[in-house]
């Protein structure tokens, strides 16, 4: 049989879904979103302190093993740890999720025809979410555990910041899940992967403690600005601009090359799952 | 007529690309024989044309490329070459329970499927009542989806299918679980829905139902059509074909 030329693709799936209108594709998220998390906390009693628990527990191990055994110098080192600790555990966790999310919900790919960046968005906002639950209890630290002086001034700073790390997770998350499912390794080496770049981003200690001779590379990672940010936001009730162009620019490079990907390796997953 | 569904040409293989471990990439993937399940192309040339108004019956052999076709129809995979034509828009009922999530009730479920389906919040709000009073099921969808029988689960999904408004409807072999009563239901409402100028495409192993329903079929053979035309012809030789097989093969000792 003479094989027919298989560069020739007269259509894309994009074209034949109902979903094509964004407000329909916001109401699926939102959908997909609520369904998540109903999922989640149904039955549990404790519901949403879980969401809590393990960057609190996370927290707490560093802060003995450096505060208390290692005895690191550090002004306000507790609150260092959870205003880095929270949005890291959203960044990776949402990742994480993000990068299995066609496998998990293969039977939608299969079956259905939706906007299938859908899937790794609503892992995305789902972490968000709970990272928005969360933040009351960072700003409680901050008010009763470092004596900061309360101010209402760097509040604002905050839906910026989640709206910059939703850009900057997003496309890694999108990036990640595509590529996952041809091959299938990469959810296990992006565990490894945010455990290695845990230390090798200034979490449990400050970039100021990185000799002199690394410190600009520990600058380059657009982890350490993200993080930093939150921090400063929180500590100083500043945030550098210059980090922040770091992060933007990163989210838009990694936007570029995750649509590039999506646009050439999504159409066909649907049969590889 | 006006068609509401063209293919032309249609060929689909799903070896030119499959999932690799890293393995794989380093071993090299084994070469796989060409058989019956697991062959080259999928769908080899495959014409078809649907008229507004019409169901369509297909009908073949398991791993004959019925499924491929309609996945390939619904954009889930794409095709390797060949052009479709739908006018209109195209909803399918594939799988049962594929977009259900076991945890949510009956009534979240609606919403999530009804959505994942195409349709709009205000839609679905406005729908709602009437989905519940077709599925029969009641305070039922206050019950999570874990507690349905698979009947019950089918109810639920015809039920959405049926309110979500589409042009073209693409049915995998579904009906089969509903009780009598309620199969009938459905085949009244897909009659009711080909009288209101909607497009049927329908995959089924029971030739009565193919028969009860469809106008033309089209019977597929290793990826390729066969046979097609008015549907009982299309099922007369399609039955003929496979008792010839069924006879040339030496039966199962037991």
């Amino acid at each position: 049989m003479v094989a027919p030329g298989a560069e020739e693709r007269p259509y894309g799936w994009w074209k034949l879904s109902l979903a094509t209108h964004w407000t329909h594709t916001l109401e699926l998220l939102y959908l997909l979103v609520r369904k998540d998390l109903k999922v989640r906390y149904k039955n549990r009693f404790l519901g949403y302190l879980w969401a809590l628990a393990n960057p609190l527990a996370f927290a707490f191990v560093y802060w003995i093993a450096f505060k208390f055994i290692m005895r690191v110098e550090m002004e306000n080192y507790s609150l260092y740890l959870i205003c880095g600790i929270f949005p890291w555990v959203w960044m990776s966790t949402g990742i994480a999720n993000g990068t299995r999310s066609f496998l998990v919900n293969a039977s939608l790919i299969k079956k259905a025809s939706l906007p299938r960046a859908v899937l790794p968005l609503s892992s995305v906002i789902q972490e968000s979410v709970h990272f928005l639950f969360a933040l009351p209890v960072i700003i409680a630290f901050a008010v009763f555990a470092g004596d900061l002086p309360v101010r209402a001034g760097w509040l604002w700073q905050i839906p910026m910041l989640v709206g910059l790390q939703i850009a900057f997770v997003f496309p890694i998350a999108l990036a990640l899940a595509v590529t996952n499912v041809y091959v299938r390794d990469i959810e296990y080496l992006v565990g490894i992967g945010f455990s290695l770049l845990f230390f090798a981003t200034p979490m449990v200690y400050p970039v100021s403690m990185v000799p002199e001779e690394y410190r600009r590379l520990f600058e380059l990672n657009p982890l350490h600005a993200l993080m930093q940010s939150w921090r400063s936001a929180v500590l100083q009730g500043s945030v550098e601009p210059a980090y922040l162009a770091q992060v933007a620019g990163f989210a838009v490079v990694a936007g570029l090359i995750a649509w590039a990907l999506y646009r050439r390796l999504s159409p066909r997953i649907g049969e590889l799952l | 007529m006006t068609p509401a569904v063209v293919c032309e040409d249609l060929w689909k293989s799903y070896h030119l690309h499959r999932p690799v471990g890293l393995k794989a990439l380093v071993v090299g993937a084994a070469k796989t024989r060409e058989t019956r399940f697991a062959r080259q192309w999928a769908l080899s040339g495959v014409n078809l044309r649907v008229s507004k108004g019409q169901a369509f019956g297909v009908l073949g052999h398991n791993g004959s490329g019925k499924t491929t076709l309609l996945s390939v129809l619904l954009g889930t995979v794409p095709a390797d070459r060949g052009r479709i034509e739908l006018q209109g828009r195209v909803a399918s009922l594939l799988e049962l329970g594929a977009g259900f999530h076991g945890d949510l009730t009956g009534e979240e479920n609606i919403f999530l499927y009804a959505s994942i389906l195409g349709m709009s919040l205000r839609k679905i709000r406005e729908q709602l009542p009437a989905i519940v009073e077709f599925s029969e099921l009641d305070n039922a969808v206050e019950s999570p989806l874990r507690v349905y029988s698979a009947g019950m689960m089918a109810r639920l999904g015809f039920s959405i299918i049926a309110h979500c408004a589409a042009d073209i409807l693409l049915i995998d072999e579904v009906l089969a679980v509903g009780d009598a009563r309620f199969q009938e239901k459905c085949r009244d409402y897909l009659r009711s829905f080909k009288q209101r100028n909607g497009t049927l495409i329908i995959v089924s192993h029971s030739m009565r139902e193919l028969a009860s329903l469809c106008d033309e079929g089209a019977c597929l053979e290793l990826g390729k059509i066969v046979d097609s035309g008015p549907v009982e012809s299309v099922i007369a030789g399609y039955t003929g074909r496979a008792a010839a097989v069924g006879a040339a093969r030496p039966p199962v000792q037991p």
